[in-house]
């Protein structure tokens, strides 16, 4: 895999609890992460203002303020990613806080394989989001699947794949922001306007039919990823 | 005692009193109405009068909530017959011939008949207090079995987490490499477990406590399924399950996340008692007014003695302590219940080469 740019990477910690705190802390470290950690929403927010970190990590159940201030706080003056720490139960807050302006999220609990690739994922979007000029787009590949932005072609197995236009859209969107997880709301206002009314049953008819085309078996698919109440994820390119 | 009890229930707002006034009144009125259409038609024959204002009567005690309304019918409906429809008209006159004796037997009938109804209305509010208060004791033996079978397999895991730790922490130099990851990799393992039964626990809050209900949306099955699947590969990378859902695509009503965890915990158990490393099934066929989900396994089937009450929570087996708590007591009646309250069915059976687990969704939402 690539090595991060820069070398060390600054990493904000927004966290309470300490025991979650410490070994965050600890895997990052030992990956060459530069961390920092805040133990409540106030100190973040200033730690945030003074760092300038290249990511932070969020705690959503915070003491002192609700951690959907904080998204929208830090947003307020920086694109810097932020990652969500959540508990799994609860799918309509991760998609009010990717809603409102957080990248990413990730459940308790978590492996530290999944948070390092939440975080390499991260990164590399927002270096991504800097050379935004270059017209052409290194094309995606994953496993069988290849999508060539630029010819507008999709192969599998080295045959091209028929998509509609609709599909084809929904496919490389998703595509373009591999390994992250995109919210139904985000999907429908990109695909189908921003009046398009709440029922996204439309969008998972199409996303049906993608994964008759693109995947060997729908239930155990490989390139796109439900997050059920939440949105869908395609897998990081190779 | 149970007269007071009763004489408390009955206690009734001004509002109801009200209303059984005004529909005794209603009542009678119609019964009066329909008596001078008799009249007029055929007013030789008074004993279809008579018969009007029973049945008036008896509806009177049927419909409101008091004796004193059937009496007050009663008393009301001899005095109207003799004052509107016996000779002297529009007078009250008793010295009629033989008429005390009807007088007498029309308010006896007429008290007797709303007493009895009065008093199977009476019987039916209590059986229905006691039917509640039986559904009370139903609820809170379960609640007590749950609490007793989550302690339990609470503290097996629990134990051997303190234990590794302790371990580790207290003979840290002189343990080897080797034994350190051992102890270490049972933490882990005693965690994913825990953390699995928490995760039960907390699905089961998502059921309204009263209704039993759950809040539906539109789901598509093949996400669901998909989503289960990665969940369950994650906590067993190495069980092999074969996986197939129809070509066409279904959406219906359901909370996702419940059903996920009612997929995961039937795969979970097939790779734990099954026996066996043959693969399991999952396998989702539709009709016209269900969803089908199987989980099928070739493994050593379910003991019969034990399929009647798979679902209870209750089958876990004290005496099997060795490995008990990976029991899935707690796990099968969180399916059962998550499976009840969307409406739909759950089954176990054996077949052939092992056992299979059926649950059925509806398809349209019934309240709708």
């Amino acid at each position: 895999m690539s090595k991060t740019k820069l070398g060390k990477n600054n990493i904000l910690l927004i966290e309470d609890e300490e025991s979650i705190r410490s070994f965050i802390s600890t895997t990052l470290k030992n990956q060459n992460y530069k961390i920092t950690t805040a133990s409540d929403g106030s100190s973040g927010l200033h730690l945030a203002a003074s760092l300038c970190p290249d990511i932070i990590l969020l705690d959503l159940g915070l003491p002192d303020m609700d951690g959907m201030e904080v998204i929208k706080k830090i947003r307020e003056w920086t694109a810097v990613p932020i990652i969500v720490i959540s508990a799994r139960s609860n799918e309509h807050e991760k998609a009010r806080a990717l809603d409102s302006g957080a990248d990413d999220y990730i459940t308790k609990p978590f492996s530290t394989v999944e948070l390092l690739a939440r975080i390499r994922t991260s990164l590399r979007h927002s270096s991504q989001m800097h050379d935004l000029t270059s017209t052409s787009q290194k094309p995606y590949h994953h496993g069988n699947l290849t999508i060539n932005f630029d010819d507008h072609v999709v192969m599998l197995d080295g045959t091209n794949i028929h998509l509609t236009q609709i599909e084809y859209k929904l496919l490389t969107l998703l595509a373009k922001s591999s390994g992250k997880v995109l919210t139904y709301t985000f999907i429908m206002e990109k695909i189908w306007g921003p009046y398009t009314d709440n029922n996204n049953q439309i969008l998972r008819v199409n996303m049906a039919n993608i994964r008759r085309k693109i995947e060997k078996n729908p239930a155990t698919p490989e390139h796109v990823f439900t997050e059920i109440g939440i949105g869908y994820r395609m897998a990081e390119g190779d | 005692m149970k007269y007071t009890n009763l004489d408390k229930k009955n206690k009734f707002t001004s509002s109801s009193v009200g209303r059984d006034a005004l529909l005794t009144i209603l009542i009678l009125a119609a019964a009066t109405a329909i008596s001078f259409g008799f009249f007029y038609i055929v007013p030789e024959n008074s004993a279809n009068i008579a018969l009007t204002y029973i049945t008036a009567i008896v509806l009177t005690a049927r419909f409101t909530n008091r004796y004193v309304y059937g009496i007050i019918a009663s008393l009301v409906s001899v005095v109207g017959i003799n004052y509107l429809f016996t000779y002297p008209f529009f007078q009250v006159n008793f010295t009629l011939t033989g008429y005390p004796v009807t007088f007498l037997f029309t308010l006896t009938i007429s008290l007797i008949v709303s007493a009895m109804t009065t008093q199977i209305k009476q019987q039916g509010d209590i059986l229905v207090e006691r039917e509640k208060l039986l559904m009370d004791a139903e609820k809170e033996k379960m609640r007590a079995n749950l609490l007793r079978s989550v302690s339990h397999d609470l503290r097996t895991p629990l134990t051997g987490i303190i234990g590794s730790s302790s371990v580790y922490i207290d003979n840290y130099h002189s343990l080897s490499e080797e034994e350190k990851l051992n102890l270490v990799s049972h933490i882990r393992e005693d965690s994913n477990w825990l953390l699995n039964m928490v995760e039960n626990l907390l699905s089961v809050t998502r059921i309204s406590e009263n209704s039993m209900k759950i809040a539906t949306s539109m789901e598509s099955v093949e996400e669901v399924v998909a989503e289960a699947m990665s969940r369950f590969q994650k906590r067993f990378p190495n069980a092999h399950v074969k996986v197939q859902v129809p070509e066409d695509f279904l959406m219906i009503p359901m909370d996702a996340i419940l059903i996920e965890q009612v997929i995961i915990n039937l795969l979970e158990n097939a790779i734990i008692h099954s026996c066996s490393r043959l693969p399991i099934e999952l396998t989702v066929s539709y009709s016209s007014r269900q969803v089908a989900f199987c989980v099928k396994d070739y493994g050593i089937g379910i003991s019969p003695d034990k399929l009647d009450t798979i679902f209870d929570g209750s089958c876990y087996d004290p005496k099997g302590s060795a490995d008990g708590y990976r029991g899935m007591g707690i796990g099968l009646s969180i399916c059962k219940t998550i499976i009840t309250a969307h409406n739909g069915t759950i089954i176990a059976e054996n077949h052939a080469g092992g056992c299979q687990f059926i649950f059925t969704l509806p398809r349209e939402d019934e309240h709708e």
